[in-house]
């Protein structure tokens, strides 16, 4: 594997650029790198667009709504400043928000990640049905969200849950009415536990693929150097490939926190925050607050609480994947 | 690699040795994802009255099996109409992702552009607007696009939240190309443009069908951008239309919701399974060149 | 936007009336008035389209007879419409979104969430509507201004309520030597004793629709106010609402499993459904769905309005009320249909098999229809003098629509019943409604 294929194009002045008439080009504009600075632009013009038309705009309103007293029904109103997001901070509720929020997020992502690399692995050696078992695997990815979770409502139903039902009979827990028949959606910490659950279940295939693709990147030959220099099997794994595959690991983790970050409708349809929000997240508050109780301003400022949170740390950790890049 | 001569017997109880373990091992996670899917399968044709007695079996049947669940999906509700629906959004959507992606992630892999970091930042930062207070200004966009009620409002929408994503897969993807083949076009005097048409894109063909796929996942995640722009029942999407139709206050019609979730679900997974090979190929060639 | 030619309905109400008073009051809404109806619907309507977004009713059969009714309005009246149905805890979003674009439907409905109060300065003024059914048909019940009404003004015509009774077990109930539960305390009782024999009872102690309804119902019996009739100052900081979370912890204690704090608004019904609940408190969407799941149950499955505490007797409905954008392109249309759907008042009830509760109150001289032929639901022909809605004794405000919305109500139950003092809970729970209140001011 040649290095020149991880890399931009090579500097101007070299393959890429004929020589003969236009070795004297007259205006900037006709400067090799001019142009790839308009072609690249042009290229980049539609996603940019797009993206700054319909999110970036909508989000200036956004930030307008969480910054004003707006009601569903009066979105025109007046500026407050950061009124609103000092009474999210008023509110005892939110703070439990915030908490599960992070608890859920970072405790899944850590599940996801644990366990995708885990399958990844298994899915890596050669054997008999491994296309089958791929193709079940990815199932819990591909059903639609909204279904799904409502399959697993009833999964965790208090009184008809299979899940108990498989339980109690291999003698794991009592039978219905017992005081350790659990009750999943009920009792605090095993109902934010269920939904991260639920949560890990959609998302491990996902992280499974993506780090199988790394792996599956990673040359032999470099795994083969390690093996004769004496490594053993964990060191191989955290000084060779744990390298190689961080930067799809990396960009894999975040996009899968942000989506877990802003997801709704898991705890929405499972629980909707309850009992007495323990498993009340940012989103969840903030629809409750802002659409259902029409109170715009403060929903908004709810769910764009962690935005300056996150900006940077994004920030920091795209700036420093590209830098390992080179 | 030492090179041993074994003889047949052992080599072959070592497959199988090998073997038995990788299946211990994937059995945790086989029945992580499966339990869930055959149980909802069993549910779908199962009757209603049979879910409520508490000690039945819930992976067995105490009245007869039954396919009242199915037909209540296609002659009770559009759910034929959604399916199709769910499939054309997605088509489309996957062709407005794939227009604005596919050259993003080009430039953004390959020429080294000012600002170039930056704006990748920025579109891979709109994640973090939420959806549940975009929707209000979108609902804006859609009626001024007079899309309201109509599918088309969420073809509109979705791309918001694929193209960031199959940005940076494409732009992976394409970092994996190798430069000798575009030079080599270039100098055939091809011009950037024709070694990104010619050349780049035909060899990475697995990252657009894999972007394709996102696509399509991506949008049959979405509940409440079709919540909030499409009423009427037969411009639902599957998961608007089996999530409002198919639960009616305190009934919820859990044999046609099972139904209806793994009737669109398992082709996904399957075709899904297709490509994967391709994807993990692809990316697995690329590497190796 | 709204259509700029006048809208006869002075006149159409004056014919049809006189035609009433000669055709004999007693007739109801019987097919030959209807024919009239739509004979004396104004002219202009024809060829014109409306459309109209409601709720998924509990009752699915009441939803197949809406559809097919509207179907036949538009054939008599030339009106092309289109009837579309969503969940109703999704109906708020849908809204914003209708408002944000400025178009949508013609007709909406609120049901439980009652937006009235948001959004009045974008509907119409119903107030001919309103007044009009009002004169016809003997008066509105005191409490469907509080949910139809923003400043005097009509902005909004009541449709039904829901009411939310007790369900109970009869030879459950006999086996510990009790008849028909009157109070509060016969509630518990019987719970306290059934649950030792596997037949606890269960209210949703979670965030959903019904907590905030059953919790209200016990609050409210128990004399507690949640804020005056002005809906400004706010009374439950009070005694009594101390009492009822003490209540409210004792009937969790004896009478119900940990299971009630993972329940959702249909756990009630399958809960009576499996056989094991003792009594519920819920709509009669479980009676009904019982009868098709569970006929052995069912048999044995009484009803009762509401059950007495030390403040009173009073059942908290759940309001369905009909409003029209401004922006409607269709509001004469729109009028119509809600004058038309209020004449045929009994057919719709029948159609619910009982379910939908009038807000008029000749439409409650007895026999009703449906309920009046089923013995088990004929108490609840007297349903209205018991009903209170969300934040009785004020009126359906957006502050107390956002208490509602945030679940404070249940979370003050569960909190409680999970062990933590009253003291600690009341502190919480008032000062998160005071501040709610405070956020509204403010605005």
């Amino acid at each position: 594997m040649t290095q020149v294929s991880l890399g931009g194009p090579p500097p101007p002045g070299s393959l890429s650029v004929p020589v003969g008439e236009r070795a004297w080009a007259v205006s900037r504009w006709r400067t090799p790198t001019a142009r790839r600075y308009l072609f690249g632009y042009a290229l980049l013009a539609p996603a940019v667009l797009y993206v700054a038309l319909l999110v970036g705009v909508p989000f200036v309103f956004s930030l307008y709504l969480a910054m004003s007293d707006a009601a569903v029904g009066a979105p025109v109103a007046r500026f407050i400043g950061l009124e609103n997001f000092a009474s999210a901070l008023e509110n005892a509720v939110f703070y439990t928000a915030v908490r599960n929020t992070l608890v859920f997020t970072v405790g899944a992502g850590i599940l996801k990640g644990l366990l995708g690399t885990m399958l990844a692995f298994l899915l890596l050696q050669p054997f008999k049905g491994r296309k089958i078992v791929r193709a079940l695997i990815v199932i819990p990815f591909t059903l639609p969200i909204a279904v799904s979770v409502l399959g697993w409502k009833w999964m965790f139903d208090s009184q008809f849950s299979v899940i108990n039902w498989a339980l109690s009979r291999l003698s794991l827990i009592g039978n219905y009415g017992s005081p350790d028949w659990p009750v999943w959606l009920g009792q605090p910490a095993l109902a934010l536990f269920s939904v991260m659950f639920v949560n890990v279940w959609r998302g491990f295939p996902f992280s499974a693929i993506v780090l199988l693709a790394g792996l599956t990147s990673v040359p032999p030959e470099i795994i083969d150097a390690a093996k004769v220099d004496g490594a053993t099997f964990l060191q191989r794994f955290r000084m060779v490939i744990v390298p190689m595959i961080a930067p799809i690991l990396f960009i894999g983790t975040a996009f899968d926190t942000v989506f877990t970050l802003s997801d709704l409708s898991i705890v929405y349809l499972l629980t909707n925050g309850g009992p007495d929000g323990a498993t009340e997240i940012l989103p969840t508050l903030a629809y409750n607050t802002g659409i259902r109780g029409g109170a715009l301003g403060r929903g908004a400022a709810i769910s764009l609480f962690l935005f300056p949170l996150l900006l940077p740390a994004m920030i920091l950790l795209l700036r420093t994947l590209r830098r390992k890049q080179y | 690699m030492a090179t041993v001569i074994v003889a047949p017997r052992s080599h072959k109880s070592k497959e199988l040795r090998r073997h038995t373990l990788i299946y211990l091992g994937l059995m945790p996670f086989l029945v992580l994802a499966v339990f869930p899917i055959l149980w909802m399968a069993i549910t779908a044709i199962k009757q209603d009255a049979d879910l409520y007695l508490v000690d039945a079996v819930p992976f067995w049947f105490r009245q007869a099996p039954t396919w009242k669940n199915f037909d209540f999906l296609f002659h009770n509700t559009s759910y034929g109409d959604w399916i199709v629906n769910t499939m054309l959004i997605s088509f489309w959507v996957s062709v407005i992702t794939l227009l604005t992606a596919v050259p993003a992630g080009y430039a953004l892999a390959r020429l080294r552009l000012p600002f170039a970091e930056n704006l990748g930042i920025g579109i891979f930062m709109t994640y973090l607007v939420p959806a549940i207070i975009l929707f209000i200004p979108l609902a804006r966009v859609v009626s001024t696009l007079d899309l309201q009620d109509s599918w088309w409002s969420l073809v509109i929408v979705y791309p918001t939240f694929t193209i960031p994503f199959c940005t940076w897969l494409l732009m992976g993807f394409f970092k994996t190309v190798p430069f000798e083949i575009e030079e080599a076009a270039m100098v055939d005097g091809c011009g950037q443009l024709g070694a990104l048409l010619r050349v780049v894109l035909p060899v990475s063909w697995p990252g657009l069908i894999t972007a394709t796929i996102f696509s399509f996942t991506l949008s049959m995640q979405d509940f409440l951008y079709s919540l909030a722009f499409v009423s009427i029942s037969d411009q639902k999407p599957v998961p608007l239309g089996v999530a409002t139709e198919l639960i009616r206050g305190d009934i919820y019609f859990w044999g046609s919701l099972m139904a209806g979730a793994l009737l669109v679900g398992v082709p996904v997974a399957i075709v899904y399974n297709l490509f994967l090979d391709k994807f993990i190929t692809g990316i697995t060639g690329a590497a190796i060149k | 936007m709204s259509d700029p030619r006048p809208v006869p309905t002075e006149s159409t109400n004056v014919s049809r009336r006189r035609f009433l008073e000669i055709g004999g009051a007693g007739v109801a809404a019987g097919s030959l008035l209807t024919m009239l109806d739509a004979r004396q619907a104004p002219a202009q309507i024809k060829g014109t389209s409306l459309r109209m977004l409601l709720w998924s009713h509990y009752v699915p059969a009441y939803d197949v007879w809406f559809d097919k009714f509207t179907k036949e309005w538009g054939d008599k009246t030339g009106v092309k419409v289109r009837v579309d149905h969503m969940p109703h805890l999704e109906l708020p979003a849908r809204y914003a979104a209708e408002f944000a674009a400025g178009s949508g439907h013609d007709l909406i409905y609120f049901v439980g969430q009652i937006l009235t109060g948001q959004y009045y300065r974008n509907l119409v003024d119903l107030s001919d509507v309103a007044d009009g059914l009002g004169k016809k048909y003997g008066g509105w019940l005191e409490a469907s201004k509080s949910a139809a009404q923003v400043n005097g003004v009509w902005y909004a015509v009541p449709d039904f309520f829901i009411s939310i009774p007790v369900l109970w077990r009869k030879d459950l109930f006999a086996s510990i030597g009790m008849g028909e539960p009157k109070t509060w305390d016969d509630l518990r009782k019987a719970a306290g004793q059934l649950k030792g024999k596997g037949h606890p009872t269960g209210m949703q102690f979670s965030h959903c629709n019904d907590a905030n309804h059953n919790w209200r119902a016990l609050m409210y019996c128990f004399g507690v106010k949640e804020t005056d009739p002005s809906g400004q100052n706010i009374l439950i900081d009070s005694k009594e609402m101390r009492e009822s979370l003490r209540f409210g912890k004792a009937l969790y204690d004896e009478g119900m499993t940990p299971e009630v704090f993972s329940w959702d608004d249909a756990s009630d019904n399958r809960f009576l459904a499996s056989g094991v609940a003792s009594w519920i408190h819920d709509a009669i969407s479980a009676f009904h769905s019982t009868r098709l799941t569970n006929p052995k149950v069912f048999e044995q499955t009484f009803v009762v309005p509401e059950v007495a505490g030390p403040g009173g007797r009073w059942n908290v409905g759940e309001p369905n009320v009909w409003a029209i954008w401004k922006f409607s392109k269709n509001v004469p249309a729109a009028k119509e249909f809600i004058q038309y759907i209020s004449d045929n008042q009994k057919e719709a009830m029948e159609a619910s098999l009982g379910y939908n509760m009038p807000f008029l109150k000749d439409q409650y001289k007895k026999p009703m229809p449906y309920l009046g032929q089923d013995a088990k639901l004929a108490a609840l022909q007297d349903q209205e003098k018991l009903t209170a809605f969300l934040g009785f004794p004020g009126p359906m405000t957006p502050p107390a629509q956002e208490v509602v919305t945030t679940f404070i109500i249940p979370d003050m139950f569960t909190k409680v019943a999970r062990g933590a003092s009253i003291d600690d809970t009341m502190k919480w729970g008032v000062g998160e409604i005071r501040r709610i209140y405070a956020k509204h001011k403010a605005s």
